[in-house]
């Protein structure tokens, strides 16, 4: 969704840049930095919290918390505008 | 023209749009038939991961066909989902192919669970059909046999629009997300595989962005069943995790149970006349409402099956609903899948050598009649369909690959095409794109607009699309992200225009359909599909009458 304020944590110590989370994201949020070879997580904002990257992740690098308050389900009744 | 970003070209025999379920199985099954065929996949994310399947997925739709026949299941597919509107041929082919698509699947790599005794892992759901598990990698497998097959795959390369010469498929025009190149495909057959428009709410259904459909549209293909664009799902309100077969237990704040039997049968799921209940509920102050069933222990249908690459991914998935979730509260969330591409039984659109297939074609291929895209009220149908329509297309498509020369592109094209690629990167002020999605959104969102609809709260909605439609030449980006933002921004644009002018159309119910101002379903004047496509500068409705006299079902008239 949009206008969200999800976050996701990343553990570069841990990193040993597999880039599987780069391809796991389907809506680009995360982009790969060649010379560090790990993801860097760019565009936050379009995250969807599908959770694949940290799915794929074998070292536990990568933790999504998705606000799911800031997701609107745009309903006319006041509690789910 | 000179580009900013540098160009590539590359040609094709078949250029499939699109790296999902769909756009995996067509490319494999053309090169497995005819392998001195160059095929080539471009995926505006990564090839194997990009899409549905691998995320909403999950389980894949059976047939006992030594019990079952496919003119079985069409007949009670036709009374109680398609409701006449559906090509009943099309959907006894898509019942009789799918032992073989299970075959194909395993072959192509996919993991289906089997007991001990050799056979499926099949769990009925109900008289016609059953359900079988499949692990999430389905799609990464389906690359892997690909690119031994010696498919070609450009990842993170979207695109914009199709090019077309003498009113036949040329090729593709797109962008690198990456560096923003010019990207140019010739092609003698083209396959969209780009999935349905979502809108953008639905977090797990988001891949589909309708970026395919509107590029189909604007190179003047012809939509069908538009209006069927509209499907939505209960959904937890902390979580917004969706409750799958929960409709018959809602209950409402004075504790009655409001929607005793909005299940008809076993078999469909989420009826739109329960969302019409909620709304009535929610706007007599009876609200909220609740569920009231049993959540199954032990992880329910998953745990009948193995699937170890995908365990991971819903344990973590659940692990974040169940930290918000305090009850069983539940609300609508428009999902659309709004599926227009109009197709025959071969997948090719009304442009010469373009296919279409997976979710930019369910409704627009006529095969499920009043229903929007998978799962289309029966679960697991999704990455059947899109497996179904992927071998459909291959035949004719590398045949019309075979035939054709590539057919020389006009630069005038080319230029024009470009310039309104990079149009919102040339503008320094403007709107960005969310905010137009978010005017889309309030027309498509609520549900008394989108799901049960009358006329005077669709012109509300289409009021909202055109404020959105407006600010569309005012699209500005920084970056290729927002680039590409801004492209399924207007593409949103467009199918929720088409969503509403069909909708408005329609002057009946039928199906998945629901019109408060005509609750009735009318066989005398509505047995007829709407039919958009764009004419000049404006979106032209005309309608098409359904041939059901050809079909063994036949409506009460």
């Amino acid at each position: 969704m949009i206008d969200t304020n999800h976050k996701i944590l990343f553990d570069a110590a841990k990193c040993v840049g597999c880039k599987l989370c780069y391809k796991a994201c389907f809506v680009d949020v995360i982009r790969w930095d060649d010379k560090e070879r790990k993801p860097v997580f760019k565009y936050v904002e379009d995250c969807e919290h599908c959770f694949y990257c940290a799915s794929v992740c074998k070292k536990d690098c990568i933790t999504v918390i998705p606000d799911y308050s800031s997701e609107k389900l745009l309903q006319t009744f006041d509690r789910y505008l | 023209m000179e580009l900013k970003y540098g160009r590539e070209n590359h040609s094709a025999d078949v250029l499939v749009i699109g790296g999902g379920i769909g756009g995996l199985t067509a490319a494999v099954s053309i090169k497995e038939k005819y392998p001195e065929l160059n095929v080539l996949i471009v995926e505006k994310q990564t090839t194997g991961y990009s899409g549905k399947a691998n995320k909403g997925g999950g389980v894949l739709q059976y047939f006992d066909l030594k019990r079952i026949k496919p003119e079985d299941f069409v007949a009670y597919h036709v009374n109680t989902i398609g409701c006449f509107l559906g090509d009943q041929d099309l959907m006894a082919t898509y019942v009789s192919m799918n032992n073989h698509m299970f075959d194909k699947l395993v072959e192509w790599g996919a993991k289906i669970p089997k007991r001990e005794d050799g056979s499926y892992a099949v769990i009925p759901t109900g008289p016609m059909t059953a359900i079988i598990g499949v692990d999430l990698d389905i799609t990464l497998k389906m690359r892997q046999t690909a690119e031994k097959m010696g498919v070609k795959i450009l990842d993170k390369i979207s695109i914009t629009d199709l090019l077309t010469s003498d009113g036949k498929i040329a090729g593709a025009v797109g962008f690198s997300l990456l560096n923003g190149k010019f990207y140019t495909f010739n092609a003698g057959a083209v396959v969209l595989a780009t999935g349905s428009q979502n809108f953008r709410i639905g977090p797990m259904w988001s891949s589909g962005r309708g970026d395919g459909i509107a590029a189909a549209y604007r190179a003047g293909a012809e939509m069908r069943n538009a209006e069927f664009g509209n499907f939505a799902q209960l959904v937890k309100v902390r979580s917004h995790e969706e409750v799958v077969y929960g409709e018959n237990a809602m209950y409402n704040k004075m504790d009655v149970h409001v929607t005793k039997n909005f299940r008809t049968g076993p078999e469909p799921d989420i009826s739109s006349t329960a969302i019409e209940e909620w709304y009535r509920q929610m706007s007599s102050n009876m609200g909220p409402i609740t569920l009231k069933i049993e959540r199954p222990s032990g992880g329910g249908l998953s745990g009948m099956w193995d699937r170890p690459y995908g365990q991971k991914f819903w344990q973590l998935n659940s692990e974040a609903a169940d930290k918000v979730d305090t009850d069983m509260e539940v609300c609508p969330m428009l999902i659309g899948e709004q599926s227009p591409v109009k197709t025959d039984h071969s997948m090719m659109t009304t442009i010469p050598g373009l296919y279409a297939v997976g979710d930019v074609s369910y409704c627009g291929s006529a095969a499920p009649g009043a229903v929007p895209a998978p799962p289309g009220r029966n679960r697991g149908s999704g990455i059947l369909n899109a497996v179904f329509a992927g071998i459909m297309c291959s035949e004719s498509a590398a045949e019309t690959a075979k035939k054709a020369e590539l057919l020389a592109i006009d630069d005038k094209q080319l230029d024009a095409l470009a310039e309104r690629l990079y149009a919102p990167l040339s503008r320094e002020k403007g709107v960005k794109a969310k905010d137009v999605v978010r005017y889309v959104q309030k027309a498509v969102g609520p549900m008394e607009q989108s799901v049960y609809m009358n006329k005077y709260r669709m012109e509300i909605a289409l009021r909202y699309i055109d404020i959105a439609k407006g600010l569309v030449p005012k699209l500005q980006a920084d970056d290729f992200h927002e680039l590409l933002n801004c492209h399924e921004a207007e593409a949103a644009v467009l199918s929720a225009e088409m969503l509403f002018k069909a909708a408005l159309l329609r002057k009946e119910s039928r199906g998945w359909f629901l019109r408060e101002d005509y609750p009735e379903t009318d066989n005398k004047n509505w047995l007829k599909w709407i039919i958009v496509k764009k004419q000049g500068d404006n979106m032209i409705l005309t309608t098409e009458d359904v041939p059901y006299e050809k079909w063994a079902v036949k409506p009460d008239l």
